[in-house]
């Protein structure tokens, strides 16, 4: 029962820092029908950052967010600006290749600048444990979660209490209409995405003490962070959450009363067998399409 | 599609190289540096234009497709193991396990549109990875799998797979070019250009999709097998690799996607490039490398090589004629009939007859049926029935739910409660292309041809029937080809067969729409503003047109604002307001209806602007 417990609560733990590093993906998806496959690379490159910041300044990992998030939100931008913007209006297969291309850009550039080895923050809590009755919490899991569950409710409020949210969220459901009362298209995409970026940002720092990392660990990132958001139902927020605590809780129970080894697989498993019975997932809604767009 | 001339040219340059390249081993037998890289070559190849069948035909981007050659390795190398038969004997089950695998991932993926097939291929590769990592028993795990070193001499050891590989890559291309020439690849490329529009002119898209993506994934799987008796040694890293993936989409890319010879040529471009790569820039930068010339490409080549070097080529000789359609010209003379004669011929005789017999019996009856976008019913308990031989229309204000209750009938949504009868059987829960296979079929409010098709290619995709056979058989060519067109001569079209569609005007466009629905051979026609933004000397065309088609027995329902030509073709006149009829019969009466007054002019009404919330269907035209 313990050991059930334990597993479920750490599964949970996981699953929010899941949910924040996904919700960058289906934000920018939702609002301009882009697969961001670059997102991966993002997170593992903030790693790196806050590895390097953490080693050469002695600064928290998890802390650095603060500086890497609007490193993040910069990068996101300018990207959106040069290379993005460019392939507006064709077809979103084109967004897959051009940011698979650019994935394996930045996975080049680390593999040259940082080198091909694993490496892992650790800071002085990273191998310390909360303990509440028989169940232990490993501090830097618990703080993950924390900066995770604080930035997702940074971005709620964002969404739907700002003018950049409501213009985002405009653009996302009638960019035509929205261009009409004054929301740009073009700067709102770019501040879309710089947002979707920034949230790598956290997850990056986060991601550095959590899990060992080396630059072509994004495939297993971006892989999970998609697994996530095509179970939760593709430009779905709240999906984008169950899905994430879906993954979380596969993982570790696989790993208690299995082997992690197999942890991913039954998470793809559990991911067939949703889309088995409803294919647009878990909160996703058909499009619907009667005059052509 | 090349035109005509250009294309014994393409393939006569196809089979030199494939002559030079069977023959070089025989002048430098021993030269096994270039043997290897071109055998690296070939098997690019070979999955480059394997992937272009699902990706670059139907669209739908794979980005784990070297799954199927590490699948293909795994059996080929597991059964040889465990039985001591010659690796290559069982390269062929590769193949088969590789197609199996493609079957059960596409048919619970492919059942919708959208983008969860891309990520569930990134998924499959991982996987793959996984399980040969894990299953220690079947796999060797992490350590790999070593085979026996081929029997023949060590002098000659790459020749047989050259040749092997070779031959591999040539059948890929013939299946491919196979593929394009039937109905079947006409479809994919209609499932690409719109999904939803092919669905409904008889399309079985899940079908369609499946089998592309197992087709896709065949000679993938066989090519496995070769390889890892050429490598005599496998292990997951190895043979599950992403950086596989890449080379595959980068040579199809690079050449051409979407057409016959462009991933061939990319293979070379991408074979040949990653490996003077990596004799000069080193192992290590390759992914750098890989990442942006894939940036590159998709930004400022998306076309790839081969179709922008036609392009230039055909603006520095622009000889070849445009306008005139050579086939048609050069055919059976079909081009210039317009008499009644032929036109008679454009519905099947058993509809003709079964016409005959149940005039005036219900065809279309619509039950009770409701649909709402969140708090907007758009249509609300609507009933309306359609009878045989009648062109029955259906007129009603902006907004009082005329498209979606089409939609409904159609199947492109789905209603919220309700029943759709066609001709005794219920079709609400039938998918669109089955409908379409009944005899139903419908035109678009704005006209949804495919635009980089040719006339002729948007006349043959319609699929009528869900016969496999059907499907295969060719498509610009032979008794389909005939067909379509002696439609287009009925509407007045047939010069313009050769044109892509995207370059006809918009009432052209809705000329050559109604011809390709009536490749369907309907039963029931549905049209949405046929004569919405067209001159009226073609709204007379398209009146003749439909009562030509009427008087052979096909049924029409109409929806339409342009009045007086709704009262001259129509009878009865069905009038919607609110999501449901709220006056029926012949036009005389329909004309002084003092509830359809109202409904059109009376203190209901409202300015577009406002009853044509993004919600409802009938958006004004303009708001896109």
């Amino acid at each position: 029962m313990t050991e059930l417990l334990q597993a479920v609560i750490l599964g949970l733990l996981i699953g929010g820092v899941y949910a924040l590093m996904a919700s960058g993906l289906t934000l920018v998806f939702g609002v301009m029908n882009i697969i961001n496959v670059a997102q991966g690379a993002f997170l593992i490159f903030v790693a790196m950052v806050t590895w390097w910041l953490w080693k050469h300044t002695g600064i928290d990992p998890i802390l650095a967010s603060v500086i890497t998030t609007p490193m993040m939100f910069g990068l996101g931008w300018v990207l959106y600006r040069t290379v993005i913007v460019r392939i507006r209006g064709s077809s979103p297969s084109m967004s897959v290749l051009l940011t698979f291309g650019l994935a394996l850009t930045i996975e080049g550039i680390l593999n040259i600048t940082a080198g091909n080895k694993f490496k892992s923050a650790t800071p002085s809590y990273f191998e310390e444990s909360f303990r509440v009755g028989d169940i232990s919490l490993p501090k830097s899991q618990v703080y993950g979660f924390l900066a995770a569950m604080l930035v997702l409710a940074v971005l709620y409020v964002v969404l739907t209490r700002t003018w950049m949210g409501r213009a985002i969220r405009a653009s996302s459901q009638n960019p035509s209409g929205a261009a009409l009362v004054g929301v740009g298209a073009t700067s709102t995409a770019a501040l879309a995405f710089a947002l979707g970026a920034s949230t790598s940002g956290v997850g990056g720092s986060i991601l550095s003490v959590l899990y060992p990392f080396f630059p072509a660990s994004h495939y297993d990132w971006i892989s999970r962070l998609l697994g996530i958001i095509v179970l939760g139902g593709m430009g779905s927020l709240p999906g984008a959450l169950v899905g994430a605590l879906v993954l979380g809780l596969a993982e570790t129970l696989t790993a208690t009363y299995g082997s992690l080894r197999w942890a991913t697989l039954v998470f793809y498993v559990v991911i067939l067998a949703v889309l088995l019975f409803r294919p647009q997932g878990l909160f996703g809604t058909r499009l619907r399409e009667d005059v052509a767009v | 599609m090349h035109r005509l001339g250009s294309v014994p040219r393409s393939h006569l340059v196809a089979l030199l190289a494939l002559l030079v390249l069977a023959l070089y081993p025989a002048v430098q037998p021993y030269d096994t540096y270039y043997q290897t890289v071109l055998f690296t070559t070939f098997m690019i190849g070979v999955q480059a234009v394997s992937w272009n069948i699902i990706s670059g035909y139907g669209g739908y981007i794979s980005l784990g497709h070297s799954a199927f050659l590490g699948i293909g390795s795994y059996t080929a190398a597991i059964i040889a193991l465990h039985s001591g038969v010659n690796p290559l004997w069982v390269a062929p089950l590769g193949g088969v396990v590789a197609v199996v695998l493609a079957v059960l991932v596409g048919s619970v993926v492919l059942r919708t549109r959208g983008h969860a097939f891309v990520i569930i291929t990134i998924a499959l590769l991982l996987s793959a990875q996984i399980v040969a990592t894990n299953w220690r028993s079947l796999t060797n795990g992490s350590d790999g799998i070593t085979l026996d070193l081929p029997p023949w001499s060590r002098d000659i050891q790459n020749i047989p797979f050259y040749l092997i590989m070779l031959f591999l890559f040539t059948f890929t291309v013939l299946f491919s070019a196979l593929i394009r020439r039937t109905k079947f690849g006409t479809g994919l490329v209609a499932i690409r250009e719109d999904e939803g529009k092919a669905a409904a002119i008889g399309v079985d898209t899940t079908r369609y999709k499946v089998t592309a993506y197992a087709a896709s994934a065949f000679f993938i799987g066989v090519a496995g097998g070769v390889y890892a008796y050429f490598l005599t040694f496998l292990n997951p890293v190895g043979s599950f690799s992403i950086l596989g993936s890449v080379t595959i989409v980068l040579a199809a890319l690079a050449g051409g996607r979407g057409t016959l010879y462009g991933p061939v040529v990319g293979a070379f471009i991408v074979g040949i490039g990653s490996e003077m790569a990596t004799v000069y820039g080193g192992s290590s930068s390759r992914v750098l490398i890989f990442g942006l010339a894939l940036m590159i490409i998709v930004l400022f080549l998306p076309d790839g090589l081969l179709p922008t070097f036609q392009k230039a080529w055909r603006r520095y000789r622009p000889a070849d004629t445009e306008y005139t359609d050579q086939a048609g010209a050069l055919g059976a003379g079909t081009m210039q009939v317009r008499d009644r004669e032929l036109a008679s011929a454009v519905v099947a005789d058993e509809v003709e007859a079964s016409a005959e017999k149940l005039a005036g019996k219900p065809l279309l009856e619509v039950k009770g049926a409701s649909k709402a976008f969140g708090g907007l019913v758009a249509v609300d308990g609507a009933d309306l029935v359609v009878k045989q031989g009648t062109i029955t229309a259906l007129i009603g204000p902006n907004g009082s739910g005329k498209t979606t209750l089409f939609n409904l009938v159609t199947g492109a949504m789905k209603a919220d409660s309700g029943q759709v009868w066609l001709d005794g059987t219920r079709i609400d829960t039938k998918k669109p292309w089955e409908r379409g296979h009944m005899g139903l079929a419908r035109t678009f409010q704005t006209t949804r041809l495919f635009k980089s098709m040719t006339v002729l290619e948007n006349l043959v995709a319609p699929l009528p029937d869900a016969k496999w056979s059907t499907m295969l058989k060719p498509s610009v060519a032979g008794d389909e080809a005939v067909r379509a067109r002696e439609l287009l001569a009925f509407v007045g079209m047939e010069k313009f067969a050769a044109q892509p569609a995207g370059a006809l005007s918009y009432g052209q466009q809705k000329l050559v729409e109604l011809a390709q629905v009536l490749m369907l051979e309907p039963r029931l026609v549905l049209l949405d503003e046929p004569a919405g933004g067209i001159n009226p000397s073609l709204v007379g065309r398209m009146v003749e047109i439909v009562r030509d088609l009427n008087r052979q027995g096909v049924t029409f329902l109409v929806v339409e604002h342009n009045i007086p030509m709704v009262l001259e073709l129509c009878d009865p006149v069905v009038v919607f307001s609110h999501g449901k009829a709220i006056a029926e019969g012949p036009p005389q009466t329909i004309r002084e209806d003092p509830a359809v007054l109202d409904a059109y002019l009376g203190d209901e009404w409202r300015p577009p602007a406002v009853t044509g919330t993004p919600a409802a269907s009938d958006r004004p035209q303009g708001v896109r």
